[in-house]
């Protein structure tokens, strides 16, 4: 095997700088609905469109088949499947993490999309695609509207 | 075909890839595309238009990208413009200079793609953090490779494919790379290398995963008058086509890349080729992944869903089998400077139909080939058919 070694950057002369810039995003008119929901009452919201019949998770201000306002809000429950798994073990630096973090795409019954989110209170010999969770959320006086105001998803039966 | 031109390709060229080198990004497309003009046996001032393709803004580092790059890729007083569609770039940069010419607006024009990812520092990792969605994805600390993890999970799993046929991609494309003088990751690697690789995202391994990488290509496209005055040898781009999925990756279902079922299509239809696999003799499909080659080759209708791994473990996608798949060494061997990477399967394509590829050339006289990429948060395809 003869695969390349990271070169190190100072063997080439270099000048070191940055693009140092913060950002504010707003959330958004459907994404404020969706995570006040959450933060609020605990529950997880989709947008409908009745042209199409589709309920999108997470929510969107129109419909991008047809392009409809929407308006409908679905309450559509904490419980999702597995749709794909993966157990991160190292981080962005490729530094091997203290414990493997397991990511899923979870998808909702009757819903088009799904919420990407990890999994807790289980190990990841024992999750499978096809197996039911169910959103675990921070206690209300922790909640600020974001998306980690679901803790995780756990199995659920 | 009412109004459009046919065009051609007469000249191409492309630079070393490497994890870093000393030329910026201005140098590399200088020299990607002084080589492409030096092969067409044409000056910069014959050219009437430039078509740039470069990705983010944040792997340079420079904010207005198409712009700074402007002078190195021969856009000095003449009509430019930088297309960007993340990692299908690479192939939309020929395609964007193919309207220049089909709309009979230019008789030619200078296609230059360039990435220097090694600007990133300390890894061009950190620009792929912010390619999420702000509200819903970047707060649980999304990192690209992790959703790569997931497509690759869903496919093995629709389709019960393992992990050894998958790998068995990232050995044939590095070996392929031994015979090309641009590669940076050429090797001789076995399956057992692969599956002992450290496991970053499981089922993603490192050895499943290409390099990032500084690098740069270039072509040269012109009409048909001028190509005929030019060249005997012109390659002719007779199919176009891309499309965007969902932007919500999650909307899909991930085992099947429908947006490139949708690309392929069009440039099928208007190539006028019914049956892909037959008519199809050499192809270059995006592999930043191992499994990424056979998921394009499912849904560039190479062959069936779920078939891919079949093909690879008999052999036919070798380079002297009956449907040679990147035979440059793909992005696992070559590199993956983003948009150059994409641009660099174009190159090869028009090198093996012009039976200029060297010790990679496939045998049997290849007539038609394709070249793929694909990119955006998993959604976009990009796909070009040529002919000779
Ligand atoms: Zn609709």
């Amino acid at each position: 095997m003869s695969l390349e070694k990271i070169t190190n950057p100072l063997h080439v002369r270099h000048w070191l700088g940055d693009m140092e810039a913060d950002y504010i995003y707003t959330l958004g008119v459907a994404g404020e609905h969706f995570l006040e929901e959450i933060k609020e009452n605990g529950r997880i919201m989709g947008a409908k469109c009745p042209r199409c019949n589709i309920t999108y998770v997470p929510p969107k201000m129109y419909c991008e088949k047809c392009f409809a306002k929407l308006e409908k809000w679905v309450d559509i429950g904490k419980k999702g499947v597995v749709h794909t798994f993966t157990v991160a073990t190292i981080d962005v630096d490729g530094k091997k993490l203290e414990k493997p973090v397991i990511y899923a795409l979870i998808k909702f019954e009757g819903a088009c999309g799904g919420l990407i989110h990890k999994i807790g209170e289980t190990k990841p010999e024992k999750i499978k695609i096809g197996m039911k969770v169910e959103a675990v959320f921070k206690p209300s006086f922790e909640r600020k509207a974001s998306i980690n105001d679901i803790a995780y998803f756990k199995p659920a039966e | 075909m009412f109004g459009k031109k046919r065009v051609a390709i007469v000249g191409a060229g492309l630079t070393l890839f490497r994890r870093r080198l000393k030329e910026t990004g201005k140098e590399l497309s200088y020299e990607a595309a002084k080589m492409a003009l030096d092969a067409a046996g044409m000056e910069l001032r014959d050219m009437k238009s430039v078509v740039m393709g470069t990705a983010p803004d944040a792997f340079d580092g420079v904010h207005m990208k198409g712009e700074y790059l402007a002078d190195g890729a021969g856009a000095y007083h003449k009509p430019y413009t930088r297309v960007f569609v993340g990692g299908g770039t690479g192939v939309f940069t020929p395609l964007a200079g193919w309207w220049h010419v089909a709309s009979g607006q230019f008789d030619t024009c200078l296609v230059v793609a360039e990435e220097k990812m090694s600007s990133c520092y300390p890894h061009p990792q950190y620009a792929f953090t912010t390619i999420f969605d702000p509200i819903l994805e970047r707060p649980l600390g999304m990192n690209l490779i992790w959703i790569f993890a997931l497509e690759m999970h869903r496919y093995m799993h629709k389709h019960n494919i393992k992990k050894e046929q998958i790998a068995l991609v990232s050995v044939k494309n590095k070996r392929n790379a031994l015979d090309h003088p641009c590669a940076q990751l050429a090797a001789n690697i076995t399956v057992e290398d692969v599956l002992s690789s450290e496991i970053m995202a499981w089922p993603v391994q490192r050895l499943d995963v290409s390099p990032t990488s500084d690098g740069a290509a270039a072509l040269v496209l012109a009409s048909e008058d001028v190509a005929k005055e030019v060249t005997d040898n012109p390659v002719w781009i007779d199919g176009v086509g891309w499309c965007i999925d969902s932007t919500l990756w999650t909307n899909r279902d991930l085992y099947y890349p429908d947006y490139v079922e949708c690309a392929a299509r069009m440039a099928y239809k208007m190539a006028g080729i019914k049956n892909p696999p037959k008519e199809i003799d050499v192809a270059e499909p995006y592999d930043p992944f191992d499994y990424k080659e056979l998921h394009h080759m499912e849904g560039l209708l190479l062959c069936k869903k779920g078939e891919a791994p079949k093909l690879t473990a008999e052999g036919v996608t070798q380079r002297d089998g009956d449907l040679p798949i990147n035979p440059s060494g793909g992005l696992l061997g070559v590199g993956n400077p983003i948009a150059a990477a994409g641009l660099m399967k174009v190159c090869e394509i028009f090198w093996q139909l012009r039976g200029e590829a060297g010790k990679r050339q496939i045998p049997g006289d290849p007539r038609t080939g394709l070249a793929q990429a694909w990119g955006d948060l998993m959604q976009y395809g990009s796909v070009i058919v040529l002919r000779r």
